[in-house]
């Protein structure tokens, strides 16, 4: 199926497109500022469901469900813990 | 770079601008969610101000568009909230009105917005394949039907389905006190905005009313809550398969290879059709779950293991040892 029916574009679409281009990349800056900035928040949410799946489990489908044991609990790395890439 | 990870984003913390591409009419707003800096492809909340009109026309490439609230009107019919259209490139859509305004996600499939009047379809339109169908009114609520599965309280409606691609637009809504303990990714990009309620996420806290995200392949997502409801629209760019884990930290090329592992697992014949192109020599995907399982010959084959390769004969390889350079001998003159 055609994607795109070719067209040239104009002086007007390019700098528009230049310009969209520009505010999403201060947005994104300003999501990953905002995200870094939820770092202890989001640890204690990382630790609440390491302690559920343990407790009440993991979803493997739908609502079934396996209890972790502690073994299997992945550890922290040393990197940066990154959410938004 | 395509389109950047935007997650999370909410559109009710920025005005509307106004549409100034050529072609479009006056009286269009939008707020843009994501593009693509590539091709010009865009996601973008739409306000037709009161009293819009435009043309017949089409666009370049394939558009949809999903009525939020208010209507749109042709001569001939209403569209109101819960329409969703999809107009294959070239296709002729008639004169649209909103005499007393209206919101609209729209979506500019793989170039730029674009609005050429015209009351004929271009010469390489697919007509046929022209989608408008009302999704509040003429159809049910169904499972996800993707195994694994999400959680009771997670239900879609299709909307549109690329038997191609297996890409799907779709409604989907978060029942009341919805939860799902994993994390998933997936291999598709994916792409969501919140037409109403709140739900949260563990990586990135609470999506309200006019969240947003646009999320690249193999990215972590959950556990998930909705503690009111939550009814939102999606969209995948292929197929959507839920690989679920509980590592929190796993990187997009951790989960990657963990899910090029699982498929030589899962269909062990077309992967070592495809990876090994008749020779039997496979890359061995890592799979942080089961590092220690997978195909007996890629393991022997990536830790060094004397092995056969269907010739009878035994056969390992070793790591390369670094070449030595050779020191340089300095002539005396």
């Amino acid at each position: 199926m055609v994607k795109v029916i070719e067209h040239k574009l104009s002086r007007e679409v390019k700098a528009w497109l230049k310009r969209e281009a520009a505010e999403q990349k201060a947005r994104y800056k300003l999501i990953v500022e905002e995200q870094d900035a939820l770092s202890p928040k989001r640890d204690k949410w990382v630790a609440e469901f390491l302690e559920r799946i343990q407790t009440r489990g993991f979803n493997v489908h739908a609502d079934m469900r396996r209890k972790i044991p502690a073994s299997e609990i992945p550890k922290k790395p040393r990197r940066k813990f990154k959410v938004v890439f | 770079m395509a389109r950047p990870h935007i997650e999370p984003f909410v559109d009710r913390d920025v005005p509307f601008k106004k549409m100034t591409l050529p072609g479009f009419a006056k009286g269009m707003q939008y707020k843009m969610l994501s593009l693509d800096t590539d091709t010009g492809a865009a996601s973008m909340t739409v306000m037709f101000e009161n009293g819009f009109s435009q043309p017949p026309g089409m666009s370049y490439t394939d558009m949809e568009m999903f009525i939020m609230s208010g209507y749109l009107e042709s001569d001939e019919k209403r569209y109101t909230p819960g329409t969703y259209f999809w107009v294959p490139p070239g296709v002729s859509l008639p004169a649209l009105r909103a005499p007393r305004g209206c919101v609209a996600l729209m979506f500019y499939n793989y170039a730029e917005p674009s609005f050429v009047e015209s009351d004929e379809d271009h010469q390489l339109a697919e007509r046929e394949h022209l989608t408008i169908v009302n999704a509040y009114e003429n159809m049910a609520w169904t499972g996800t039907n993707i195994f694994p599965a999400t959680a009771t309280g997670c239900l879609v409606k299709i909307l549109r389905f690329d038997q191609r691609t297996q890409a799907f637009t779709f409604l989907y809504c978060m029942t009341p006190n919805f939860s799902q303990d994993n994390i998933s990714y997936h291999d598709c990009a994916e792409e969501a905005y919140h037409i109403w309620g709140t739900s949260w996420m563990m990586q990135f806290g609470n999506l309200p009313t006019g969240g947003y995200f646009y999320r690249p392949p193999y990215i972590n997502h959950g556990a998930f809550a909705c503690k009111l409801g939550t009814l939102a629209l999606g969209r995948t760019d292929s197929q959507l398969y839920n690989h679920f884990h509980f590592n929190p930290w796993s990187t997009p090329e951790e989960n990657r290879e963990r899910a090029a592992n699982r498929i030589l697992s899962w269909k062990p014949e077309l992967y070592r059709w495809i990876e090994q192109h008749g020779h039997n020599h496979p890359h061995v995907p890592h799979d942080f779950e089961y590092p220690n399982e997978g195909d007996p010959h890629a393991i022997a084959h990536a830790s060094g293991v004397p092995h056969d390769h269907g010739d009878g004969h035994d056969h390992h390889h070793h790591e390369e040892k670094p070449k030595r350079r050779k020191k340089k001998v300095s002539r005396k003159k």
